[in-house]
């Protein structure tokens, strides 16, 4: 069973980028990884050097416990889908699909039998006699996941296979996507950088940046126990707010311009262990709630007036100034105040994230400890 | 009111349509003069003498064969057909060794990243800026030496070597617009180098193999400097054949014309049949 290690792997371009940096990953057989990343964060890299398309630098890539560093790509039995389908334009739809049954020379009444399975699969029959520039995009990346699925590989890769897909069919292939590796139980590896998508379709997600493995987990661990501020920035539908903040004297609250924010037991410990300043305070807008008019009623308010109003369906994203900064808050689309308003942020801080001046999240797995 | 609308258009579509009127004539009158030579030769070849030469010209005359009969099958020696073959040995066999060891050679350079590629792609371009007279006595001697004198392969050889510069360079342009990831998808797919080359990338690569072949095939047909050099008896192309009809004593311009026009005609067929590549393939890159 398909099982993929990356130890100590590192790409150098020959101009000196360095691509991916000790990237150290493990992909259990059955699995459907997503890589999450900003553009250049070495994601595309970590794919092609997999699929044999770029060479590694140094470390070792491990299948089954076999190192394929300098296997060529066509013995590597993986099928990889492009961000731009990759089809061939001088070929029918049926014989791109057929190409790597073709090249591993199958009879071709098996060939044809198992093309039209695909093809059904994918509902794409009524195309199989066109060209690839008749189609739309959403049909081209059928074609190419018919490509990729005809031949029952160990493994897929795909490289924003969704990319340049309009919003709703994103949606749709994106569910398909998932039905067909339930079905098939082929190892996965998809690059995205696209966190919603990266949800929809992953089991667990690879964030990476600079060429480096940030965080690997579920969406929720990324989102309530981000490792470190690239994390907690980058994941997240509504950007996290990034307040300067310090450990007050006490010890047992956090000061965040005037205002004190209390702090649980094991969450000031942690920061007396290891905090040093500048702290961050990292608290997402799901976290911070309102409320307007009674001010000093509690000393974990930050005061703020409110700047902008984005409605979002049945929340509201209130955007304010407060003397530490801008604060965002998502409230329900009920109880929301109108701008300019005067109005108290309260912090759930139980949720809170706070980044030392390495970046690193000193509270992470605080709520663990609890 | 209403009137007044129609008016108008009348005009424009006037002003519009004697546009047109005079580019057409021009490109009529353009035309006419490329083809002229064209017509007097094929005209000629089919005219007695006394129409050839009669005055005012005869321009409708009932068309005879004789001239074509005389260059096959009466005149002494080889007749055009032995050198109408030749050519068509030399131009066809010339031409498919250029286009087949130019893709290779410009899908090397396309593809593979070795230190020099840019170098060695413009050192085989420069092969075509020395004026082709500036080594024709090293060349006349190899093929000497080789004894390979008056031999069609001579005649290949040297046309292959002189038309697989430009045909490189062509393609290597026609293969660095192909999209790197149709290629790399094929070696995923599990295709060799070799098998990509031939499934994948010289047929997306069609219109350029076409243009190069029109060129080389023209090139070849056409050549006379070499051809008469290297090969100026048995194994001599058409151009040389046509050249030794102006030699002797008197002109029969009949027969002259005669093998003209079967000089022209499978070049003419070829391009004909390969023009609408052609056109693609010199304006490839341009037009996207």
């Amino acid at each position: 069973m398909p099982r993929v290690e990356f130890n100590r792997i590192c790409k150098t371009y020959a101009d000196g980028t360095r691509a991916v940096v000790d990237l150290d990953l493990a992909v259990a057989d059955r699995e459907f990884l997503c890589v999450l990343g900003p553009s250049g964060c070495g994601k595309s890299s970590t794919l092609r050097m997999l699929a044999g398309l770029e060479s590694i630098s140094s470390g070792d890539l491990v299948l089954d416990g076999r190192r394929i560093n300098d296997v060529p790509p066509q013995a590597r039995d993986m099928a990889m889908v492009f961000e731009n389908y990759a089809l061939y334009p001088h070929l029918r739809v049926f014989e791109n699909i057929a190409m790597p049954l073709v090249a591993r020379r199958r009879p071709r009444a098996e060939i044809r039998e198992r093309v039209q399975q695909v093809a059904e699969t994918l509902q794409i029959v009524e195309y199989l006699r066109q060209r690839p520039q008749t189609l739309s995009g959403g049909q081209r990346q059928r074609v190419a996941l018919g490509r990729a699925i005809v031949r029952r590989p160990k493994m897929f890769l795909m490289d924003e296979p969704l990319g340049h897909l309009e919003a709703y069919l994103r949606v749709q292939l994106r569910a398909e996507l998932r039905r067909l590796h339930e079905r098939l139980g082929a190892t996965t590896i998809y690059i995205t950088h696209d966190q919603e998508e990266a949800e929809a379709v992953s089991d667990r997600i690879a964030v990476m940046e600079n060429g480096r493995l940030q965080q690997l987990g579920s969406l929720v661990d990324l989102l309530d126990r981000p490792i470190n501020r690239f994390v907690a920035e980058f994941i997240g539908r509504i950007p996290i707010n990034m307040l300067p903040a310090r450990l007050a004297g006490d010890g047992q609250n956090l000061q965040v311009g005037a205002a004190m924010m209390p702090l649980s037991g094991a969450q000031s410990a942690k920061l007396r262990s290891g905090g040093t300043d500048p702290l961050t305070l990292g608290i997402r807008p799901e976290h911070v709630a309102l409320s307007s008019g009674s001010a000093g009623e509690t000393i974990s308010g930050l005061s703020g007036r409110v700047r902008v109003i984005e409605p979002q369906g049945d929340s509201t994203v209130i955007i304010a100034d407060t003397p530490a900064g801008r604060v965002s808050a998502l409230v329900p689309s009920g109880c929301v105040p109108s701008a300019g308003e005067v109005i108290e942020l309260h912090f759930a801080m139980d949720c809170a994230h706070v980044f030392g001046a390495d970046n690193i999240n000193l509270l992470r797995a605080a709520r663990n400890s609890e | 009111m209403s009137t007044i609308v129609p008016d108008k258009k009348n005009a424009v579509g006037a002003a519009t349509g004697a546009r047109n009127l005079a580019i057409y004539l021009a490109a009529c009158l353009f035309v006419g003069f490329g083809l002229f030579p064209l017509y007097m030769m094929i005209t000629t070849s089919l005219k007695t003498d006394q129409q050839t030469f009669a005055w005012p010209p005869v321009w409708l005359f009932t068309p005879r064969f004789q001239s074509y009969y005389n260059a096959l099958f009466v005149f002494g020696g080889r007749s055009a057909d032995h050198y109408l073959f030749n050519s068509l040995v030399v131009t066809l066999s010339s031409s498919a060794l250029a286009v087949f060891l130019g893709a290779m050679a410009a899908y090397g350079l396309a593809r593979f990243r070795f230190r020099g590629n840019r170098d060695v792609a413009f050192y085989i371009l420069s092969t075509r800026f020395a004026p082709p007279v500036g080594f024709i006595v090293p060349i006349y001697l190899m093929v000497q030496r080789s004894g390979l004198l008056d031999t069609q392969i001579a005649l290949i050889v040297v046309y292959t070597s002189m038309n697989l510069s430009f045909v490189t360079w062509i393609l290597r342009g026609f293969f660095l617009e192909i999209p790197i990831e149709i290629e790399e998808a094929a070696l995923v797919d599990g295709y060799t180098r070799w098998q990509i080359f031939l499934r994948v990338a010289l047929p997306l690569v069609r219109p350029g193999l076409a243009a190069t072949a029109i060129l080389s095939a023209i090139f070849s047909w056409n050549e006379f400097l070499f051809a008469s050099i290297l090969a100026p008896g048995d194994a001599a192309t058409i151009p040389v054949y046509l050249a030794g009809f102006s030699a002797s004593m008197n002109i029969d311009w009949g027969e002259y014309m005669a093998v003209g026009t079967m000089a022209v005609l499978p070049i003419m067929i070829f391009t004909l049949a390969l023009q609408r590549h052609l056109v693609r393939g010199l304006t490839f890159g341009a037009v996207r």
